[in-house]
């Protein structure tokens, strides 16, 4: 990684393709680059000032949490490098919203939803989106509401003149959590900005008639490296929204750079050696692989097995935890029950391939022995 | 299609038809083998030979499914494309006179009847008219779409970024996983893994009802020597086999 270093420092890294930048950026990581490349990102500081507006819908801040949880650099020392302004984000901004009979009240400098409408209107800035966008009940959008406004009304008001739509988190990008399969499912109707659940016709956009591309940071959280590279790829124009966009996403509009569509977190564990090895853990607390205990690493598409988490430390199997594939685009539902092996999901009229393959054989292995016997017989 | 000088000693399968369920058998075997292996974690053997293996009997099982098999029906009857195409479907397809052998069969096995013969020889035009057990007629056909259906999902195990000839295999695939594993609710490589496991224990069961309870039985053991060794029928012994003289011929 040094030896990487060393060599990319020779290198003009404004002048970078968006390839060699994204190989970059994958490599390195978040810190390590923004590290090495402070002075060129001071020269970055030459471009315009971005307007950056964070809004929350239908989540646990979790995503957020995981940003601000970013060491080195952390979140202010990021945005100052990449010179953004946060204009809005619900949980770090002390915004507020003054009503007087229903109407607006003070400037922009006080009330936060005057500041919103005259960043909406003035345009060029980045859209982040964290949390899903109920449609419910009945598409009128109403199971969340903030200041008498739909959120939905407030995402289609922000989507309108924003220069790039970032999604972040599973419940912004397919729904997550609060889309999870349940008897209220249908009513909530949640959505995703871009996709409900895989289904890219579903999108809250879509629903809203608005056409614009959303790049997806998914993840339960959504890794800071993820959003701040990413972020930061089309702050300095490295990705060039939308033109770029269909060579360095996958159809899940997730940046293939974080995750590869050839490759899965299993290949990368920390613990793959003991897949290999045929050692697969049975309890939880062993050594081992975490397969046989639901371990859904084989099927999730991230980078965590090189990149990982918490000042790039563990990740989820590393620590003991099988990974619940997060970042997939039916999650949770694909992913649960979190801790059974996906073959042993009860999907055949509720039991599993391994039961049926079992009483099948079984039943197979009996009616032989008794054909048998009575052939000998002569019967 | 006389054997040996003994009118009533007939060529059953070819060297081609032997060579074929050799290689055919070899291959099954391994794959099942080594891919429970690698799924339960048996560590009877390192999973990198368990993979190694299971990749090399890959391209065996397939040329033999996909061309030697094709090649060897195309062979075995002469004339045009009827006449070949008839071989094929009294050979290998499930039939009205299957069905009613597979109904004696049943009853046989319940106690009522005799067991119908199956291998049923025509001596005026010295070929047989069909000669395959009925059940294993039905699971031909299915195990010829199961190999198609572990074949596709098994690339996507392989490689998820499978190419060929620049087209882009593997993406198709689970592109077309992501159609039907919502339903189930699980993602496309989910959805694919768990059908390829699917298709191992089909043929696992397939391998139980074929050795079990169509070879299990001192009676059929003549097949098992014709099919991996000598290749010939003696007619003489009358079990599960009949001589007919069509009136045509």
């Amino acid at each position: 990684m040094n030896n990487l270093v060393q060599t990319l420092d020779s290198v003009d890294f404004l002048k970078m393709d968006r390839r060699t930048f994204m190989k970059a950026v994958g490599l390195i990581g978040a810190a390590t680059f923004l590290g090495s490349f402070k002075s060129q990102i001071v020269d970055a500081l030459e471009f315009a000032e971005t307007k950056l507006v964070w809004l929350h819908g239908a989540e646990c801040t979790g995503c957020s949490e995981s940003v601000l949880n970013a060491g080195n650099p952390d979140i202010v020392q990021a945005l100052q490098k990449l010179n953004v302004n946060l204009v809005f984000h619900e949980t770090i901004c002390a915004e507020q919203g003054i009503w007087n009979d229903g109407k607006l009240v003070n400037t922009a400098d006080l009330n936060s939803e005057i500041l919103l409408e005259e960043t909406y209107k003035a345009g060029n800035y980045i859209l982040v989106v964290e949390g899903s966008i109920p449609n419910g009940p009945d598409g009128s959008g109403r199971y969340l509401v903030i200041g008498n406004k739909t959120f939905k009304e407030t995402l289609g008001e922000a989507a309108k003149n924003a220069v790039a739509i970032i999604a972040v988190g599973a419940c912004a990008t397919w729904g997550g959590i609060t889309n999870a399969a349940s008897d209220i499912e249908k009513d909530t109707d949640y959505r995703g900005v871009a996709f409900k659940k895989a289904d890219p016709t579903k999108g809250m956009l879509k629903e809203l008639g608005i056409d614009k591309p959303v790049i997806n940071i998914p993840g339960c959280p959504a890794h800071p490296d993820w959003v701040l590279l990413t972020l930061g790829a089309v702050i300095l124009g490295k990705i060039k929204v939308p033109e770029d966009l269909p060579a360095v996403l996958d159809q899940y509009n997730r940046p293939k750079v974080f995750f590869s569509p050839d490759h899965v977190v299993h290949d990368n564990c920390p613990r793959r050696g003991y897949y290999d090895r045929g050692e697969l853990d049975d309890q939880i607390g062993g050594p081992g692989c975490l397969w046989k205990l639901g371990c859904k690493g084989p099927y999730a598409h991230a980078d965590c097995g090189i990149r990982r988490w918490n000042g790039s430390v563990s990740l989820c199997p590393q620590a003991g935890g099988p990974c619940i594939a997060c970042v997939e685009p039916n999650f949770p539902d694909a992913s649960m029950p979190l801790y059974v092996e996906t073959e042993d999901k009860g999907i055949l009229l509720g039991a599993d391939i391994g039961t049926v393959a079992k009483v099948a054989v079984g039943a197979a292995a009996v009616a032989a022995g008794v054909h048998a016997v009575r052939r000998m017989k002569g019967e | 299609m006389k054997a040996n000088g003994n009118p009533m000693v007939v060529e059953r399968y070819s060297g081609l038809d032997r060579m074929i369920h050799i290689i055919h058998a070899a291959a099954m075997l391994t794959l099942i083998i080594t891919g429970l292996k690698i799924y339960f974690g048996w560590d009877f053997m390192s999973f990198h030979t368990a993979r190694a293996l299971h990749m090399f009997a890959v391209p065996f099982l397939l040329v033999v499914n996909w061309f030697l098999i094709p090649v060897s029906i195309v062979l075995a009857a002469k004339g045009g494309i009827l006449p070949r195409f008839m071989h094929f479907w009294d050979h290998y397809i499930f039939g009205p006179k299957d069905a009613a052998r597979m109904a004696g069969i049943i009853g046989n096995f319940f106690g009522k009847g005799k067991y119908p013969a199956f291998s049923i020889y025509d001596e005026a035009s010295g070929h047989y008219k069909t000669k395959l057990h009925p059940l294993m007629k039905i699971l031909i056909v299915i195990e010829g779409l199961a190999i198609v259906v572990i074949a596709i999902t098994g690339i996507v195990l392989y490689s998820l970024n499978w190419s060929f000839l620049g087209l882009p295999i593997a993406s198709w695939i689970l592109s077309i996983g992501g159609l039907f594993a919502p339903a189930f609710g699980l993602s496309s490589l989910e959805f694919l893994r768990i059908i390829h496991l699917l298709m191992t224990y089909w043929f696992v069961f397939e391998l139980v009802v074929h050795v079990g309870i169509l070879e299990f039985d001192p009676h059929v053991w003549k097949y098992y020597k014709a099919i991996f060794w000598s290749g010939k029928e003696d007619l003489t012994d009358t079990h599960y086999a009949e001589v007919v003289k069509t009136k045509n011929h």
